[in-house]
């Protein structure tokens, strides 16, 4: 199999298609209703044809933010604020960590990263629960 | 089992709040709906029930189940099929013989009505229909009792959906496609050769979440997937409008990824989701690998020309246009550039916002 190495392979890199910048030129209008309207609205990127040079261009224009999450559901979810706050990147992946969906969300905040108010509900009720027990294990001690 | 609703299938697998709103993201995404509509998508799927599916196979290869079984979204995929019930597919069932068509039969009086039949292959007509039969049943006989008791028909493939392969000249077997026998239920077609794995879960997922047929084109395709050509969304567009095309598949030009029109890609005619939903995994698609498209989701692509004849020029028709240019003295590349440009005038003022209930129409 290692013969297979010396067949010369000239990679030839195309660039990119313009794509990005109309991307660019979205977010740039969807951050502005953000800070105008608090409107919140995102971009579905694999919809889009853009090349790998076009990604590299959106990356390295919009940067790297101070913020970098992971959600653990269905397999994980990557979230960075890019280097314009406000701006994050948002990337599902299933168990076999291949990606599932790509967005560019323009919001305060990710919604995924916020708790769900059912869930916080609940939380309510299981801490309560919990301090109920510590209670009545006190309750033994004294 | 039967009325468990799919956020109920999920929760009962354990997948949070949080997991129920990434699905829905992730089918969004996949129905090609904009990204503000996932609340919505949510809501919907928090109420489906869990609809049955039959699964014919007619003259086909089996590709179109290849494909669909290298759903390259596992868990979104396996999800979406755990919310389905489907009662018979010949290939995939481990039941066979006797058993499998009782079961069939079984599920389709249990259903009747209600169920979705999905066929893919084409449908012999010549000599009655004996060129394809199963468990003795001319593909033509199974069809028609099948499809009186369906809610509605899925033909997946460019065999069902227009006769395909099979029907390509001189169409020994006379084969024609599922809209050409049955004309009293609603059909989507889904073709392809075979179709994008991720279109036809995305088709099913449409069904699931809003329980009804997707907006079709003049040819029976859901608009979502089918509804811009390749040449549209081709990466290489760019250098289409800029007049750079390989001239032969070893040439600079082929080796700095300019357009195939002239190497006989037939992406300005063919309407399909490969360009953006790409194949195995997102990996790439034929135009990405060096050769043109050979319109695989059309109408007859097999009689339509060689694959390596370039479409004639211009696409569109330019008629009117092309006198008014003419008469002003223009160059005929001004005419198409004014027809593209009142085409897509008419594009923008045609446009609309979708609502859901455009989609649940």
């Amino acid at each position: 199999m290692n013969s297979l190495k010396n067949i010369g392979v000239h990679v030839v890199h195309v660039g990119g298609n313009g794509n990005a910048r109309a991307v660019l030129r979205e977010v740039e209008n969807l951050l502005q209703k953000l800070v105008e309207e608090g409107e919140e609205s995102s971009i579905d990127l694999s919809g889009l044809p853009l090349t790998p040079e076009d990604y590299d261009l959106l990356e390295e224009t919009l940067g790297e933010g101070e913020v970098v999450a992971e959600v653990h559901s269905l397999g994980p979810t990557r979230i960075h604020e890019t280097g314009i706050p406000g701006v994050w990147w948002v990337t599902h992946y299933n168990d076999e960590d291949e990606v599932l969906a790509e967005f560019i969300e323009v919001a305060w905040c990710p919604e995924i990263l916020l708790a769900p108010e059912d869930d916080v509900k609940d939380g309510l009720e299981a801490l309560r629960a919990r301090l109920f027990e510590l209670n009545q294990e006190g309750g033994h001690g004294g | 089992m039967a009325d468990e609703t799919l956020l109920d299938i999920l929760k009962r697998r354990g997948v949070s709040r949080r997991g129920f709103l990434k699905f829905c993201a992730a089918t969004t995404s996949l129905l090609a709906l904009p990204p503000s509509m996932a609340a919505a998508v949510a809501e919907s799927l928090g109420r489906v029930r869990r609809p049955a599916v039959i699964w014919l196979s007619f003259q086909e290869c089996t590709g179109c189940t290849e494909s669909l079984t290298r759903a390259h979204s596992p868990s979104i995929e396996s999800l979406i099929f755990d919310a389905i019930s489907l009662d018979y597919h010949h290939t995939l069932q481990a039941a066979s013989g006797h058993a499998a068509e009782e079961a069939r039969e079984h599920s389709m009086k249990a259903d009747w009505g209600n169920y979705l039949l999905i066929v893919d292959g084409s449908i012999p007509l010549k000599d009655g229909g004996v060129y394809s039969t199963i468990a003795g049943i001319s593909n033509l006989q199974m069809l028609q009792e099948a499809a009186a008791g369906a809610a509605a028909i899925v033909a997946i493939g460019t065999c069902a959906a227009y006769g395909g392969l099979p029907h390509a000249q001189p169409n020994p077997t006379g084969a024609v496609a599922v809209s050409d026998i049955v004309k009293d239920k609603p059909i989507i077609n889904v073709p392809g050769c075979p179709p994008v794995p991720a279109v036809m879960v995305g088709v099913l997922a449409h069904y699931l979440t809003f329980g009804t047929l997707p907006d079709l084109d003049d040819l029976g395709r859901p608009r979502a997937f089918y509804g811009e050509s390749i040449h549209d969304r081709c990466y290489r567009r760019p250098f289409y409008d800029q007049g750079k095309f390989a001239k032969t598949f070893d040439d600079a030009g082929a080796r700095d990824g300019w357009c195939l029109f002239e190497l006989g890609c037939k992406g300005p005619t063919t309407h399909n989701a490969c360009a953006t939903t790409k194949w195995n995994g997102g990996t790439s698609w034929p135009v990405q690998s060096g050769h043109g498209c050979i319109g695989c989701s059309e109408p007859d692509f097999w009689d339509a020309g060689g694959f390596y004849k370039a479409l004639s020029t211009p696409v569109n028709s330019v008629t009117g246009a092309a006198t008014a240019a003419v008469a002003a003295g223009a160059a005929a590349g001004i005419a198409i550039g004014l027809a593209n440009r009142q085409r897509k005038a008419r594009a923008r003022a045609g446009h609309q916002t979708v609502t859901i209930e455009d989609l649940e129409k």
